[in-house]
């Protein structure tokens, strides 16, 4: 039977409890979503006693579709003051759909100091003192809970870092990779340091003796999985030793830094002269070149055929981190105007290791360098700031705390934010549907709340221009469309095979038909991601959210940005107009 | 004319030593096509799915280029 399990850290009891009639086919953001918007106070302080973590695998999680290992992470968000879900792909969703837990929901708050560590299998739940892994790198600290729990084959691991324990809101919540890595993030909004608020230092998951995830309608759930598996081998970017295979998400350097979108040194340009030198391309050589083997990527995550995942190596062949992510490669690169990978690497690595979002941490360093903490360039200096975070001095407590509070803390009023969450690698100036998702996402600035980039850059699901601003319903649609895929458990990268191919997205809706014994057609995935969009922008209007909140820094309106030299000017009637009243 | 062109992802190592991104000048007649230079690169049409000429992407192959665009071509290419 399909179970909610909550564990409430007040007095650390753990209770099951039977999916509501109400939430049945809910899972991944839908059932994050709906929980927090149930159950949390949205007026609650992030980090008090009445806000919640709500960890949910997707509809689909744990069966044998393709690329569908996704875990959605819910709460108040510390750094938006809104309502969050961050996703991301690790075995333990898959390890969750198995032992039949739906949303597994983290509540309270201990009144004594210290942390815990959560281990669930198929007995049940339970919960022990974990202060011995507090205040390490969670490149200790993986491999010491793998050695403790059995193996990397047999749980993965969810921790929060030092950011996470020090209650930084710039901190994520991290998940193991496939060999144990501590490097898969739901990164955003600061839900490792609500994690922290609680107490809650891990969570450890062994599926030993769980059952497959019951199919309601198994020849549905095959025809739909085939269908999306055929798209995802056929696609150009999806295929094996297709773009994102060979070369990673940093693909995108040179694409971006070509379009004049690649937002550089603080969005003060939109080409970076080192973005060549960055790109995924130059990963890819270099690695060939200190390796002496042409490296391709692998999965994140079991089941994942798009397998998109890097590696770096440093000079001598031994790996120095993964992954570098487009985004991670952006935000230490070309925003910091650094153009050298070992350097982007070791604040990648760092990251991880302390348990830090890296598009927020990158932009937090950016900021400072306009606030003169340190001169855009200076990798090594960049290195000892994230050193700061680690140690938890003053300085890094600041900048651990995001790029709102950077920028006020030095007086800096160019930042690129919106919700109080730092923009990620696109520049909306001159990618206007790009910005207005950042705009009017509940979110905050979130790249992946609807990836209008397809067509806007990519020339998938269809041409369009970057610089023209009719985007109002391109906005819409694709947040309505990404919060049903959230939902699924798909990685969103699925997205540009099967807005390509249509028997692909059909097949989406097939499996989980398949799974929950629905009859929905194409038409539902805009009706559940529209319901999904409504209960969020509901608990944000009751945080307190207004139409103000839903536009971008007023610097964008008055600094023109090169090359294009255009200014945001998208009027605000037109960003209320994404979801209209 | 000569324009400077930039390849991308696999469309690069369709050149040996260069690297991804590196501009390197193609000299084409005064009313070649994007599609005349990507011919002229012995690319084939589907592999340059992506061209941005001086910032702005052209999905239009028969545009006509200027003396001294700046092209970047790119193969099919996903991310985020």
């Amino acid at each position: 039977m399909e179970r909610i399990l909550r564990v409430n850290m007040t007095d650390r009891t753990a209770s099951f409890e039977p999916v509501p009639e109400t939430y049945r086919n809910r899972a991944g953001r839908w059932m994050t979503s709906s929980l927090v918007h149930d159950e949390v106070s949205p007026t609650c302080h992030p980090l008090g006693p009445n806000n919640k973590v709500i960890f949910s695998p997707g509809i689909v999680t744990g069966t044998a579709s393709p690329t569908s290992s996704r875990i959605s992470v819910g709460g108040k968000s510390p750094l938006t003051g809104g309502i969050k879900e961050s996703n991301s792909g690790t075995g333990l969703g898959r390890r969750l759909a198995r032992l039949g837990i739906r949303a597994l929901v983290i509540e309270g708050q201990p009144k004594e100091k210290g942390f815990w560590l959560l281990k669930i299998d198929a007995k049940g739940a339970a919960i022990e003192p974990a202060d011995a892994w507090a205040g390490k790198r969670l490149s200790e600290v993986y491999p010491a809970l793998f050695a403790r729990f059995g193996g990397k084959g047999k749980v993965d691991v969810c921790s929060i870092g030092i950011a996470g324990e020090l209650r930084m809101a710039a901190a994520g919540v991290c998940f193991n990779d496939q060999e144990g890595r501590p490097s898969r993030y739901a990164g955003r909004g600061g839900l490792g340091a609500v994690l922290g608020s609680k107490g809650l230092k891990a969570i450890v998951v062994d599926d030993s003796g769980a059952k497959e995830v019951p199919l309601a309608d198994k020849p549905t759930f095959e025809q739909g999985r085939k269908k999306l598996a055929d798209a995802l081998g056929e696609h150009a970017i999806t295929k094996p030793k297709g773009a994102l295979n060979s070369y990673g998400t940093a693909v995108l350097v040179n694409i971006l830094n070509e379009a004049g979108g690649l937002p550089t040194r603080n969005f003060h340009e939109g080409r970076f002269e080192g973005a060549a030198k960055i790109a995924g391309e130059a990963i890819f050589a270099g690695n060939k070149e200190r390796t002496g083997a042409e490296v391709y990527n692998h999965a994140c995550s079991p089941g994942c055929v798009i397998r998109c995942s890097n590696t770096w190596h440093r000079p001598d062949g031994s790996e120095h981190t993964s992954c570098i992510e487009y985004e991670s490669d952006w935000a230490f690169g070309a925003n910091c105007g650094i153009d050298n990978l070992d350097q982007i690497a070791e604040l990648n690595l760092l990251c991880n290791d302390f348990g830090l979002d890296t598009i927020e941490i990158g932009g937090t360093l950016a900021v400072a360098a306009e606030g003169g903490v340190w001169r855009f360039g200076d990798g090594v200096r960049a290195i000892e700031l994230l050193h700061e975070i680690g140690k938890g001095t003053p300085l890094g407590r600041i900048l651990g705390n995001g790029a709102v509070v950077t920028g006020r803390t030095f007086g800096v009023c160019r930042v690129p934010h919106v919700k109080g969450q730092n923009m990620p690698a696109y520049e909306p100036r001159a990618i206007k549907g790009i910005g207005m998702t950042y705009a009017v996402s509940p979110m905050g600035a979130d790249h992946t709340a609807g990836y209008t980039i397809a067509p806007e850059i990519l020339g998938v699901s269809g041409k369009l221009d970057p610089l023209n601003p009719d985007k109002a319903e391109l906005a819409r649609n694709f947040q309505y469309a990404t919060a049903f895929v959230d939902s699924t458990g798909h990685c969103l990268f699925i997205a540009f095979a099967i807005l390509d191919i249509a028997s692909g997205f059909e097949g989406t809706v097939e499996e989980c038909n398949g799974v929950l014994g629905t009859a929905w057609t194409m038409a539902d995935v805009a009706r559940i991601g529209k319901e999904i969009l409504d209960l969020e922008r509901d608990f944000n209007r009751d945080a307190g959210f207004t139409a103000q909140d839903d536009r971008l820094p007023e610097f964008m309106r008055s600094e023109p940005l090169p090359p294009h030299n255009t200014v945001w000017d998208i009027a605000d009637v037109e960003l209320d107009r994404v979801f209209g009243a | 004319m000569s324009i400077e062109v930039r390849l991308h992802g696999t469309l690069a190592a369709t050149r040996p030593g260069l690297r991804a991104g590196d501009p390197f000048p193609v000299e084409l007649s005064g009313d070649a096509t994007v599609a005349d230079l990507v011919a002229a690169l012995t690319l084939a049409p589907e592999d340059a799915h992506l061209v941005i000429v001086n910032g702005r992407i052209l999905h239009d192959r028969a545009a006509v280029l200027a003396e001294g665009d700046r092209v970047g071509l790119f193969p099919p290419t996903g991310g985020g």
